[in-house]
């Protein structure tokens, strides 16, 4: 069969969009700016991601995420009064994961469905300079490489025996990070010799295959946020 | 043309170097930069694709031009227009995450026409066929796809000269022919190629010339023909691999030095699947002989590795149990009783002494028994070292040293012999030998033809384990 | 080789590398922020063990603007991650005055390492700033803990703890230093990766 890079795939928003929204959640959703304001907006970028995920077809990551959330929201509201030392604890991890857990779907969303280049691109348009996009992408694309290696060095520790419990902790700190800072330091520089022999450089103009360009969904998410941030701003000083 | 004159060039860390090359290569010529590994081959090649002196650090003299321009004096980026690189390790070599977008990565950095690069992207998929690998995520493909996503990567670019880095080191009989089909298909266009590799048979129909290098200088220039015609013996007298291609699913060895003991261990119920996925391979019931040398043998990304992680009691989710001596053995008592030389033996290394590796692995800390065991593997020299600071060869040692110090009676090794050249392999099997000489099981999987013919002492095709 | 005071690709490659992997320890220490005291610990914790990555992360810093732009980076991902953008902003300073200080070592000294590491964590001290500067805020909206987890983390954060705080966390951060050029000199340099 015939192969044909179909130039237009690209997830449903635009890099800078889904930038603007994290930036957005950030502020209202983990930093509650506005409070009681807030309330409508807030609701709307608590469920947002969600519905990303569904967009994406992530079905099963997004029905856990929402049982997560809902879960903890109404646990967390049970534990309202006369609470334990114990139970004030469970009712902060809970807050802390009703906080958090939207960004963190809404990051998860957004490395998972944005090409580097696209990212590059999308930066350089905004005229965000290269030391900061090469690292953030650099970080993007060795998550899953700290995690793969981590994984093997824990195998081999689990299969020499000695793991956590065997030795000292010090001992259970020290053969868990050198390997692994070593390993992805050696990768690390090899995948700069790698990126460098292709032409990447700093402060360089460069082309994107994908089309990078705001639908109307983005339209819709800019205006969103911009809402949010005009509702608190009213709220803050005019009133 | 490519043109060293009087090049030499000493590293800040590392050993080798390279002295006094002179050297033309005309456009359009395959050359095979050949020799035992530290011969330099790498270095030479660095030359031409600017990492050196750009990259990595050190004292050059002396002059390298690719066409008309001097490595020296241009940049990394303005060479990379002319030359493109593919790497030994295809876990490091890729900035994107997903395959279309490597694909595109040096065209990008050009700042080619986006119609261009799409137009160059698909004529490159369709002749090689990779239709099935673009727009996947680079996590999930095997060792031998990443090689093909990097030649391919290199191929979309409209460059002139062609470098290969050891590309066969992590690749298996189908991974090579596919390696075979890029090669001709970028001297047909008559690309200039230099590729840096001890593996050299499959290298034959396509090359003009041969460079054999020896502790950085250039010892002596085949022709085609000539390097054709030397035997086995002579290629091994080089430090050169000299395996015919052959499919390893279907290799008989010699196997009157097994012992045929009848003392076997039976593992059953030996099945595993990833989540949702058929199973990689269901094994009810087979037997092991003890004492013997076990290769298993089989393609890349066939599971293998999975096979070995279960074997060792790695992966929870398989419910394999392993009867040896009546005694019944779970996942937990494998992982307590069965030793694993992993692929990347830098994981397994924790301490920062030689020494004081193999003496975790005592049960109690015995230093001078540590010593004879160090001994035993020439390794007593480096007992104060830090085995990461070691080459890939003796960390292997390392690993094997704190396997006998552990007192574990089943070994396994994960493709011990990757990347190695032919005496460094011969020391793997001398190596092999030696633990069976002491009476442990060892079972290695392994795509390596030569090391199962001189080694192995029973083969499994792991093709016929899957059923 | 190429021009020497520019930061190039492998530079800004090593920054995304070492932020990586101080952000996953970053990461994993955070998770066990739930519980009170752990919450204080935080300016203990992790510069003690960031250390180590970043004082390797030192010896490839040669160029003016890597520790910027990694206290930068840090400051940010914290910010998204729930703390508030007082570490962005407080991180860019601190990573500005720690620059000053490596270079003042010539990019090679381990005591100025030290010290610039010690400096540049303080990001870490800033997250508290939200309980401090705007405590009422800070707990209106955490009513529903309790007012016992409020009055246990009030109790341990009076006014006079945040320039407290501050100190442990440059000790800490001194000591993560010096833990992590113990540890540097024990394997990376030995192993030949430094």
């Amino acid at each position: 069969m015939e192969y044909k890079l179909d130039r237009n795939v690209h997830s449903l928003l635009d890099p800078r969009t889904k930038l603007l929204l994290l930036f957005t959640s950030s502020v209202f959703v983990v930093g509650n700016a506005g409070e009681k304001r807030m309330v409508v907006f807030y609701w709307i970028l608590v469920y947002l991601p969600v519905l990303l995920l569904f967009v994406e077809k992530e079905w099963k990551a997004g029905l856990i995420s929402v049982s997560i959330y809902v879960g903890s929201y109404f646990a967390q509201k049970a534990l309202q009064h006369d609470l334990t030392a114990l139970e004030s604890a469970l009712a902060l991890m809970l807050y802390i994961i009703t906080k958090i857990l939207p960004t963190v779907i809404l990051a998860r969303y957004i490395v998972k469905t944005t090409k580097v280049s696209e990212f590059l691109t999308a930066m350089n348009r905004l005229h965000v300079t290269d030391k900061l996009t090469i690292p953030i992408s650099v970080i993007f694309r060795f998550f899953p490489t700290v995690v793969e290696e981590s994984r093997s060095i824990n195998d081999a520790m689990r299969m020499r025996g000695v793991e956590m419990g065997a030795g000292k902790a010090t001992e259970a700190v020290e053969y868990r990070m050198v390997p692994l800072i070593a390993s992805c330091s050696i990768i690390g520089e090899e995948l700069s010799a790698a990126a460098m022999t292709r032409g990447l450089d700093v402060g360089k103009k460069r082309s994107c295959i994908w089309d990078i360009r705001f639908g109307i969904f983005d339209f819709f998410i800019i205006t969103l946020c911009l809402l949010c941030f005009i509702w608190w701003v009213i709220g803050r000083f005019c009133i | 043309m490519i043109r060293f004159k009087n090049v030499s060039f000493q590293y800040t860390k590392e050993q080798d170097s390279l002295k006094n090359i002179d050297l033309t290569i005309n456009d359009g010529d395959v050359v095979l930069v050949c020799g035992p590994s530290g011969c330099g081959k790498s270095s030479l090649v660095r030359c031409v694709n600017g990492l050196i002196p750009h990259y990595y650090q050190g004292r050059m003299t002396g002059s390298v031009t690719v066409g008309e321009t001097d490595v020296s004096k241009t940049t990394l980026r303005k060479l990379s227009r002319h030359v493109g690189t593919v790497f030994q390790n295809p876990r490091s070599q890729f900035f994107n995450v997903d395959t279309t977008s490597e694909l595109a990565f040096g065209c990008e950095n050009f700042g080619i026409e986006p119609r261009d690069i799409e137009q160059r992207i698909n004529s490159v998929v369709n002749r090689h066929g990779l239709g099935k690998l673009m727009d996947r995520s680079i996590f999930k493909l095997s060792g031998g796809e990443k090689q093909k996503i990097a030649c391919a990567s290199i191929a979309v670019e409209p460059i002139d000269v062609v470098i290969l880095d050891e590309p066969s080191a992590n690749l298996d009989f189908a991974g090579v022919c596919e390696l075979q089909r890029m090669i001709e298909s970028w001297k047909e266009e008559h690309k200039t190629i230099l590729i840096a590799e001890h593996r050299i048979s499959y290298l034959f129909p396509y090359i003009s010339r041969a460079l054999l290098m020896n502790n950085g200088e250039i010892v002596k220039e085949f022709t085609a023909g000539e390097i054709r015609k030397l035997s086995e013996e002579e290629l091994h007298g080089l430090g050169l691999r000299a395996e015919e291609m052959q499919d390893p699913t279907d290799i008989s060895i010699d196997t009157k030095d097994a012992k045929k003991s009848d003392e076997k261990m039976v593992l059953s119920n030996m099945t595993y699947s990833y989540k949702g996925e058929q199973p990689v391979f269901d094994i009810p019931q087979m037997e092991l002989p003890r004492g013997e040398i076990i290769g298993i043998t089989g393609a890349n990304g066939a599971g293998k590795s999975t096979f070995l992680r279960c074997l060792c009691g790695l992966e929870r989710s398989c419910k394999a149990v392993l009867k040896i001596d009546n005694e019944l053995w779970n996942n937990q008592m494998r992982l307590r009783n069965i030793y694993m030389v992993m692929q990347d033996v830098n994981h397994q290394l924790f301490t920062d002494s030689v020494l004081e590796e193999v003496m975790i692995s005592q049960e109690t800390e015995d230093r001078e028994e540590a010593l004879k065991i160090l001994g035993s593997l020439d390794l007593k020299e480096y007992a104060d070292k830090h085995p990461l600071s070691l080459s890939g060869g003796q960390k292997q040692r390392v690993a094997v040293a704190s396997a006998i110090a552990s007192g574990r009676n089943i070994i396994l090794f994960d493709e011990p012999t990757s990347g190695l050249d032919y005496s460094h392999m011969l020391q793997v099997s001398e190596l092999l030998k030696k633990l069976r000489d002491k009476g442990k099981t060892v079972i290695i999987v392994t795509h390596d033809i030569e090391l199962i013919k001189n080694a192995c002492t029973i083969v499994i095709p792991f093709a016929r384990l899957k059923m | 080789m190429e021009n020497n005071k520019r930061l190039n690709a492998k530079d800004l490659i090593n920054v995304g590398i070492y932020t990586a992997i101080c952000a996953v320890i970053c990461c994993i220490v955070a998770m066990t922020g739930v519980i009170p005291i752990m919450m204080v610990l935080l300016v203990v914790f992790v510069p003690i063990l960031t250390g180590i990555p970043y004082m390797l992360f030192l010896t490839k810093v040669k160029k003016f603007g890597m520790i910027l732009i990694l206290n930068v980076l840090m400051g940010a991902l914290m910010w998204v991650t729930g703390m508030s953008y007082y570490a962005l902003v407080v991180g860019a300073l601190s990573g500005l005055i720690a620059e000053v200080i490596y270079r003042a070592g010539n990019y090679k000294s381990k005591k100025f390492g030290v010290i610039a590491y010690a400096i540049s964590g303080i990001y870490c001290w800033a997250n508290y700033f939200g309980i401090f500067f705007n405590a009422e805020a800070y707990f209106s909206t955490r009513q529903n803990f309790g007012q016992e987890y409020i009055d246990a983390v009030t109790k341990m954060l009076p006014g006079w703890m945040c320039p407290v705080l501050l100190v442990v966390d440059v000790l800490c951060g001194i000591i993560g230093g010096w833990i992590g050029t113990k540890v540097l000199k024990k394997h990376f340099e030995k192993a030949g990766i430094a």
